[in-house]
């Protein structure tokens, strides 16, 4: 339509001032001007005409309108093609030339400045688009920035869908207007855009450009369907630096997003470990008192007595309850990397013996047996921490063993590592719990009931203290034993 | 051990009441004290046999009321402390605190330090008032030191022990019940100038447990105390 119309216009213009030029011509013989003036009027013609036309035709068009027209109106023999005096052709001759050239040298001209024009347009308008798009400070004003330019551009309804790890957002033109879409099947264009080889799909009702980040698509532009490929090419230079500067200011968001979700993430750590802390620190004297009271009560009752067992329990929660306390302090520590270890050359067979005395104490009907070899080193550790592993390693075992199951704690060196286990004769690990038996928080699924529960915690405790000295434990179904009855913990710590 | 008095410093009103229980129980009379001051005031008003003394009080710090005990009284002091203040706790028995209690402790853990704290108070100041002369044989459980001869025996059966293990061995025989800091030990073993360097001390008690103890690493004699020290039980 708007073709057709521009093609009519420009025939227009150019009959239009080729009359005017003859008029003008006719006025001027009229006059008694000579003729050069009225060739000068024509190339003028040919000027006008290029500089307002589109495309070369016209000019040429034109060109040779302007010829005939002065042969016809302007040279003898009158209101004919032909000529009498035959210099008149070496005038048609160079006339055509200069009318060629210079309608040729303007519509060039004409163009040239066109171009420059897009482009200082092209120019201004992506550098507003990344201006717009680092101003936005979210996901959503980033689409809206990028349809808003790019249906600028195309002067067409535009989409946008962002893809992003916890969702879609989707924001449609419907005849200009913007609208917050559901986002459709968006799994199915993933999967068909992730692949695409070429700029652009095109479906039914829409050109889908992929906007693809660093390995990952970010998002899908979507342009009406109603536009032509032809356009789109044209523009084909533009859009791609429109969906790189978009693909940038997305990941930039998505960076952002994810900096700002970590660094909260670490502040609610850190308040719970907080809050974990000061009521473990709190809990702590109470328990003392608890423990030393129910302590003395045992003392003052005789064993027989039924009540001795009551208050033996009382203890017994209590200690367990303590042990517990402490190693949530222990582990909101090293958590927090707030106590460095302090590692001193240590005797591993005294911290045994202390953390031995500890759980035999607290489980009179128990007895651990320790084997420790002739040899002697001493290992740099953190005492209290690695009396705390192997309590934590003796609970377990007791926990996890009938009374007349052995419990066993052996030392062995090599050249370079001190080697402590932990073996029982109890239950065993069962396989569904072995991958999991270091994380926090896991407790076993397949745990007869009558056991105490735990929280999960002292194991946890284990492989991140020996991991902060450098050491490696491991748990498993005893290797020492044909049938594997039984679990084994074994740690390494080494010697420097 | 009747009509001893012992003062007890401790802010918590439970431990305070658990201690007060347990000793007037056991025969001493007790006085309780919730701060600092308040317990040098009554240290100054009455004549006092030992002081328990908590580290963590609410209006002067533990160890200046340590101090300050020590300024003028040579009384038995034991500390009782929470399980996070280790090196506070050495400090204090390296600056004269006589032994510690860590919370929580049982009633016949707090019985059995007076009981070893008074005896050695008695027998110093005995000591010194008489002038007598150290005791020649020392002997705990399966254990008999004797010093004349400079020999050792475990179940009457003669141990070898190298001078230093000799040394360190009637240290903790002299010293049965009483916890003695590492700091303490080099010095007393060693000797000035020896300064903090634990670990021949350890190798040390390593061998010397290896000779003594059924199973060195259950000790039955002499105990580790983590961060410490060592102590030596009585049998």
């Amino acid at each position: 339509m708007d073709k057709r119309r521009e093609l009519l216009l420009d025939i227009g213009k150019l009959l239009l001032t080729v009359t005017a030029a003859t008029i003008l011509g006719k006025f001027f013989t009229k006059a008694g001007f000579q003729e050069a003036n009225i060739v000068v009027i024509y190339i003028l013609n040919v000027l006008l005409v290029a500089r307002f036309t589109h495309g070369y035709y016209f000019g040429i068009a034109s060109s040779i309108i302007s010829l005939l027209s002065f042969n016809y109106f302007f040279s003898a023999p009158y209101y004919t093609l032909s000529v009498y005096d035959s210099s008149y052709l070496v005038t048609f001759v160079i006339m055509l030339i200069t009318a060629l050239i210079t309608s040729a040298l303007t519509t060039k001209e004409k163009l040239l400045t066109q171009e420059a024009m897009e482009k200082g347009n092209e120019n201004q308008m992506l550098y507003q688009l990344a201006n717009n798009l680092s101003d936005a400070s979210d996901i959503e004003s980033i689409l809206k920035v990028t349809i808003e330019s790019v249906g600028r551009l195309l002067r067409t309804d535009i989409g946008c869908i962002y893809i992003g790890k916890s969702g879609t957002i989707y924001f449609q033109q419907i005849e200009g207007e913007l609208v917050r879409q559901k986002a459709e099947n968006y799994d199915e264009i993933e999967k068909s855009l992730v692949r695409l080889k070429t700029q652009y799909r095109k479906s039914a009702r829409a050109y889908e450009y992929p906007i693809r980040g660093q390995g990952r698509l970010l998002a899908v532009l979507k342009i009406n369907g109603s536009l032509s490929e032809e356009e789109l090419k044209g523009k084909s230079r533009l859009l791609h630096a429109i969906i790189e500067n978009v693909s940038l200011a997305l990941e930039r968001i998505e960076i952002m997003t994810e900096q700002i979700q970590d660094r909260q993430k670490i502040e609610k750590e850190r308040d719970r470990a907080n809050l974990l802390r000061s009521i473990s620190h709190d809990l702590r004297t109470p328990l003392s008192g608890i423990m030393g009271t129910s302590e003395m009560l045992m003392d003052m009752t005789d064993k027989q007595d039924r009540r001795y067992c009551l208050i033996q329990g009382i203890y017994q929660d209590a200690d367990w309850l303590k042990s517990l306390v402490e190693n949530v302090l222990n582990l909101t520590r090293l958590r927090d990397g707030e106590v460095l270890i302090q590692k001193e050359p240590e005797a591993i067979e005294e911290i045994i013996g202390c953390a031995v005395a500890h759980v035999e104490k607290a489980f009179p009907d128990r007895e651990i047996d320790v084997q420790i070899p002739e040899e002697f080193h001493l290992v740099p550790m953190d005492a209290r921490l690695m009396e705390q592993v192997i309590t934590n390693l003796l609970d377990n075992a007791v926990k996890h063993t009938k009374p007349d199951e052995k419990i066993q704690v052996a030392v062995s060196y090599t050249r370079a590592e001190v080697i402590v286990t932990v073996r029982d004769e109890g239950e065993g690990i069962a396989s569904c719990d072995a991958p999991n038996i270091f994380q926090m928080f896991y407790t076993s699924k397949t745990r007869s009931s009558d056991i105490k529960k735990g929280i999960g915690l002292g194991l946890a405790i284990c492989e991140t203290v020996i991991k902060a000295h450098g050491g490696t434990i491991c748990g498993q179904n005893r290797q020492d034993h044909q049938d594997h009855q039984g679990a084994e913990f074994i740690f390494r710590l080494p010697f420097s | 051990m009747s009509n001893e008095r012992i003062l007890i410093i401790e802010d918590d009103i439970q431990i305070q009441n658990f201690m007060v229980y347990t000793l007037e129980n056991a025969g001493f009379s007790v006085e309780g004290a919730v701060s600092g001051s308040e317990g040098i005031r009554s240290l100054i008003q009455k004549k006092v046999d030992l002081v328990l003394l908590d580290l963590g009080l609410p209006d002067i710090d533990g160890m200046e009321v340590l101090h300050k005990i020590r300024e003028r009284l040579d009384v038995p002091i034991i500390i009782v402390s929470a399980r996070d203040q280790d090196s506070e706790k050495v400090a204090a028995l390296d600056d004269g605190a006589d032994d510690y209690l860590t919370k929580p402790f049982s009633a016949t853990e707090l019985m059995a330090r007076i009981r070893v704290a008074l005896r050695h108070y008695y027998r110093f100041s005995k000591e010194r008032e008489k002038e007598q002369p150290e005791e020649a044989v020392y002997e705990n459980g399966g254990l008999r030191i004797d010093t004349e001869k400079h020999m050792a025996y475990k179940e009457n059966e003669e141990m070898h022990l190298s001078p230093l293990e000799f040394k360190l061995l009637l240290l903790f025989m002299q010293n049965q019940g009483k916890v003695l800091t590492y700091q303490n030990i080099l010095h007393k073993v060693w000797g000035d100038g020896y300064g903090n360097d634990t670990q021949v001390l350890r190798s040390v008690m390593a061998s010397i447990r290896r000779k003594i103890e059924k199973n060195p690493a259950k000790p039955e004699y002499i105990q580790t105390e983590i961060g410490v020290g060592y102590r030596m039980d009585e049998k």
